[in-house]
């Protein structure tokens, strides 16, 4: 027998040590937060006991959850709910429990919720509809998922109020609207533009060049039997229509720019300077002007433009000469502080400041910034011809180069623009 | 010495008139009934004999129905007319039209002159392509 016992003995460690390894089990769980409950088989049939501090916990953090919670018996009785919940529908939590949910579903989500309400024991659901609350309406998103309680199985409801959400996706919706009708503004403006840049471009010039032909015959071929009077008015009208072809070919100019897309190459400022120069030869005799060109880097850009810039600049500066003392102009690289000019330019960029300056007549100072706007004239129409026009293109291709015009002048000195250009453009 | 016959296709009376005035001083060059479109034009011809067919068309760029433009894009891609020296004058011959058309063949494009001198060189200038 003395083996027997001895088995005997060994089977109820065994046994004992697994109920020991079995109770480890529990307890590490119990620590980890695994287990919030237990039951337990003891005398009288089956015990819960629940772990006071995890329960606890879950209850705070439900009641101060943003969302309201609420847990539906089989007859969709609210058998808990949390204060969130009871404030959406603007009661007290003692008033919305034992009552039906569905009361506080709006009557056209009721039969929704039905659905959804049949359909969350099964599997969880999620569903947005609207609850009433007194007199206003709240959306919100249902979302169901079954619970098993202590004796019999719940459905838990998280309801998420989504007023805000909506009053967000609304102003976005109300917003994305208005943009989009900004640019449809945008586009159709755009279009008036190149609309007029057509218009511009042979309708009114063919009355114009009418004017400007008959009006020479009249010169040219009358020119005898015209009185001084005579001619003196034919000559205005010759001139006047003279200076309407340069304002329409500029203004087409300026449109144009616009719609061109920009066609970066290398440039270089010292051969286009060369070519400017070339370009204004009869002026620079006839003005006995010095124009004096330093070295000049190469830079990227589109060349027709920066082209179109730099004769702008350069064509001022032999207009504007002052008739005390030979016109003296200088083109150079400068160094420049942007901070001087009170202005801010990128940080991951390589810039370079073309100065181009004069000792012409100048002008004051606190029109150094709308000489670059579109028609603006310092100077009175009869000293000096021009259309306006110059600078502000000058300005508009300088900014599609990302980059900066300055103009500083002492009225009577002279006149400097700085141009500061980003040695490379985006591709 | 043979005469040569011009076309001029504008839609313009007072240009119409001008090119005529301009024309009519010249020797050995006879206009044609003025057409004033693209339209006009084709039915012209397409009404002509071989031997009836001018020398030179004088093609207007800014033209209702049909433009100086596609006028001349369908004469070049019509076999019977495509070798007729076509030239294109315009008020405004900016330099997208010059190269459009003379890559579709035109031997000149030109801009409308404002004086006498101006029609006189143009005259020289067109009637030396034929």
């Amino acid at each position: 027998m003395k083996p027997k016992a001895s088995n005997h003995l060994w089977a109820e460690i065994g046994r004992l040590k697994s109920q020991l390894s079995e109770a480890n089990d529990t307890l590490d769980a119990i620590r980890t937060g695994q287990i919030d409950a237990l039951v337990v088989n003891g005398d009288n049939g089956h015990a819960l006991y629940t772990l006071k501090t995890a329960d606890h916990a879950y209850r705070v953090f439900i009641e101060q959850m943003t969302e309201g919670a609420v847990t539906l018996n089989s007859s969709g009785l609210i058998i808990y709910t949390n204060s969130q919940f009871a404030r959406m529908v603007g009661k007290y939590q003692s008033g919305v429990l034992g009552s039906k949910f569905i009361r506080y579903v709006s009557a056209d989500h009721k039969s929704t919720f039905q659905e959804l309400f049949d359909r969350g024991w099964r599997e969880n659901a999620k569903r947005e509809i609207t609850i009433v609350a007194g007199e206003s309406h709240i959306p919100v998103l249902l979302s169901l998922n079954a619970l098993q309680l202590e004796d019999e199985l719940a459905l838990s409801l998280i309801v998420t109020d989504l007023s805000i959400q909506k009053e967000n996706e609304r102003q976005l919706r109300i917003s994305n609207e208005q943009l989009e009708n900004l640019n449809k503004a945008l586009i159709s403006s755009n279009h008036d533009l190149q609309q007029f840049a057509s218009v511009a471009s042979h309708d009114l010039q063919e009355p114009l060049r009418k004017i400007q032909v008959f009006s020479r015959f009249l010169k040219d071929r009358n020119f005898h039997e015209l009185s001084e009077e005579q001619r003196h008015y034919v000559e205005k009208i010759i001139l006047s229509s003279q200076r309407m072809k340069v304002l329409i070919i500029d203004i087409l100019n300026y449109s144009r720019l616009s719609a061109e897309d920009g066609h970066f190459v290398s440039v270089n400022l010292q051969h286009l300077f060369g070519e400017i120069a070339d370009d204004f030869d009869l002026k620079i005799s006839e003005k006995n002007a010095i124009i004096e060109i330093g070295e000049l880097p190469s830079i990227e850009g589109n060349k027709g433009q920066l082209r179109q810039v730099f004769h702008n600049l350069m064509s001022n500066a032999l207009k504007f000469t002052s008739p005390e003392r030979i016109p003296h102009i200088v083109i150079r690289k400068k160094d420049y502080n942007a901070k001087e000019f009170g202005v801010s330019l990128s940080q991951d960029e390589t810039y370079c400041n073309i100065s181009i300056s004069d000792n012409g007549i100048g002008f004051d100072e606190q029109f150094a910034t709308s000489i670059f706007s579109l028609f603006e004239k310092l100077n009175p129409k009869s000293a000096f011809e021009g259309s306006g026009i110059g600078l502000a293109i000058a300005k508009k291709i300088v900014d599609k180069h990302r980059g900066l015009i300055i103009a500083r002048s002492k009225m009577g000195e002279g006149s400097e623009f700085n141009i500061i250009l980003p040695l490379q453009q985006q591709k | 010495m043979t005469i040569r016959n011009v076309i001029l296709v504008e839609d313009d009376p007072d240009d119409r008139d001008l090119f005529a005035t301009f024309l009519g001083k010249r020797r050995d060059v006879h206009l044609l009934p003025t057409v004033t479109n693209g339209v006009e034009l084709i039915q012209y011809l397409e009404l002509s004999s071989d031997a009836e067919l001018p020398h030179l068309i004088v093609l207007d760029q800014n033209m209702p129905m049909m433009n100086g433009k596609q006028t001349l894009q369908y004469l070049r891609s019509t076999g019977r007319y495509a070798k007729i020296p076509t030239v294109i004058y315009s008020t405004y011959a900016d330099s997208s039209l010059v190269v459009d058309c003379k890559s579709l063949g035109a031997k000149m494009v030109a801009s409308k002159p404002i004086d006498d001198k101006g029609y006189q060189k143009m005259m020289d200038d067109f009637l030396q392509i034929i």
